[in-house]
């Protein structure tokens, strides 16, 4: 995992947030580097919905 | 090479004073922001991160531009929409396309090298918004419609496919035999063929030959590289892939929608793409929702109307779904009126698929301008007599009104339709309608004395 795959990861097992919070944490990395990193986490499965519609991963 | 194109349309845009031109550097996250804005459809030319890439945005998002694309004038296009839907010419294939210049297959597939943006607040992720999509069933053959699809990893995007559809249909047989279903996304093509797209066609009707009536001449199509379906040769950008068979269980939205309401998370199959291509210098299309959505649903609605009126044997003078109800769920129209035919062209508005509401003049009142309006239902309506409440009709999940979630797994929603006949009552002297007019008007001109 890439270490911005791991940072989000930490970052959603700590709180649910709404996809846009997760943007405007990393306005600072490349969009393209954002999305790819975005995209391991959804290649494990491991993001979860609340019912807000907020991303939250479970702590195992 | 056909005459009407994404690229010949904003040239049109162009010439028309309706394009403005952003050059400075502009990052994914801001494009939304930026285009909504505007007062003119927007090409941002510099996007950070994608060279060669540009995004055009808002292309139809006023009635003004979709009469550029229809070639009419704002008040004509339903009528132009109901002619030219009335003559389908079939598409013709050809061999080599535009949107094949540049073709990336296998693992070279990666949606982060194109300029996805970031559209609304509550999105549960990057959205590709504006969508020709393609699918094919065999018995019933090829169709199109619009799906959205919400960015999910390099090779896969969710799609929305809750709401009953064709491609829900195809959908759910290719599911019930454990197979994918196959599908081609195209993206930047003409609004004309956006607009056939977005018709809710009988299963069997060609929207293809649907956008060439709309033309006027054949929408020329290309064979996809990995797939045995066909695409708009002119699209800037096609997604070929298929629909895994997993049923409606991954996660998708919200994302914001044609109801100018931000919409919740659904329950929707995933699109896993096996080829992208595109043209050299590609134009990212970003459909400014829900603006460019409910101006495209507008003359669909409107042609749906006058041919109800036209069955109800009632004449149709003009006819607008406003955007304000998202050129869906309402009605006005003016006629010429025969005794009773106010309460018949209320009747027959009302039957047109989720419309909620309707209101119906006489021929002297301009439908656009909303103080005519008023006063033709101050002046012309007695509510005990004029409207008219039909309760229990087809409703859409998506208006809270109807309160969807008391309904269990699987059930349809019904709604009260309201309907206002706001013609001069039968019996009522049209004498006393007239109107008030200033001495020597015509004759008395203000520039002769200045």
């Amino acid at each position: 995992m890439s270490p911005l795959a791991t940072t989000l990861k930490t970052n959603l097992e700590a709180e649910a947030k709404q996809f846009h919070d997760v943007v405007d944490h990393h306005m600072d990395v490349p969009w393209p580097d954002f999305l790819r990193a975005w995209g391991e986490l959804r290649e494990i499965d491991i993001l979860k919905r609340d019912d807000e519609g907020a991303y939250y991963i479970e702590k195992i | 090479m056909a005459d009407k194109g994404f690229r010949s349309f904003l040239d049109d845009l162009d010439a028309a004073g309706e394009l403005k031109r952003v050059t400075k550097p502009v990052d994914c996250r801001q494009l939304s922001a930026l285009g909504e804005q505007a007062d003119e459809a927007t090409m941002f030319e510099n996007i950070e991160g994608y060279p060669g890439w540009r995004v055009a945005t808002a292309l139809v998002s006023t009635r003004k531009r979709l009469a550029v694309a229809m070639g009419c004038t704002e008040n004509r296009i339903a009528f132009e929409f109901e002619a030219k839907s009335a003559r389908p010419i079939d598409p013709i294939t050809v061999d080599t396309a535009p949107c094949q210049e540049v073709v990336m297959e296998g693992d070279d597939v990666d949606l982060t090298s194109i300029p996805l943006p970031l559209m609304h607040l509550f999105d549960g992720g990057p959205y590709i918004s504006g969508t020709f999509a393609v699918s094919e069933d065999p018995e019933h053959g090829p169709n199109v419609g619009c799906y959205r699809l919400m960015y999910r990893t390099p090779k896969e995007t969710g799609i929305d496919l809750v709401s009953p559809s064709d491609m829900r249909f195809y959908y759910q047989r290719a599911l019930d035999k454990g197979e994918p279903l196959p599908i081609a996304i195209a993206v930047g093509v003409h609004p004309l063929d956006m607009l056939a797209a977005s018709y809710k066609a009988p299963i069997d009707t060609s929207e293809l030959a649907l956008a060439g009536g709309l033309r006027g001449e054949p929408l020329e199509m290309v064979k996809c590289k990995t797939l045995d379906l066909s695409v708009p040769a002119d699209a800037e950008l096609v997604l070929e892939g298929e629909l895994l068979p997993i049923g409606w269980t991954a996660d998708e939205g919200p994302f914001g929608e044609f109801s100018q309401i931000s919409g919740d998370v659904k329950w929707n199959p995933i699109f896993r793409i096996k080829c992208i291509t595109h043209r050299k210098n590609p134009i990212f299309y970003m459909l400014q929702m829900p603006w460019e959505n409910d101006w495209l649903a507008a003359p669909v609605t409107e042609a749906a109307g006058l041919q109800a009126l036209r069955i109800a044997s009632v004449q149709p003078v003009d006819i607008r779904a406003p955007v304000g109800s998202c050129g869906y769920w309402s009605l006005i129209a003016s006629i010429k009126k025969r005794p009773g035919e106010g309460k018949n062209a209320v009747a027959a508005l009302l039957s047109v698929a989720e419309v909620k509401y309707v209101i119906v003049t006489d021929d002297d009142i301009d439908i656009h301008d909303p103080d005519e309006l008023d006063w033709a239902i101050a002046f012309r309506v007695q509510a005990d007599q004029d409207a008219v409440i039909l309760k229990g009709a087809r409703a859409k999940h998506i208006d809270p009104s109807v309160k969807s979630w008391l309904l269990g797994k699987g059930g349809l929603p019904t709604t009260a339709k309201l309907g206002i006949d706001a013609t001069i009552p039968e019996g009522v002297p049209k004498i006393l309608y007239r109107r008030i007019k200033n001495y020597g008007r015509d004759r008395i001109k203000l520039e002769d004395f200045e």
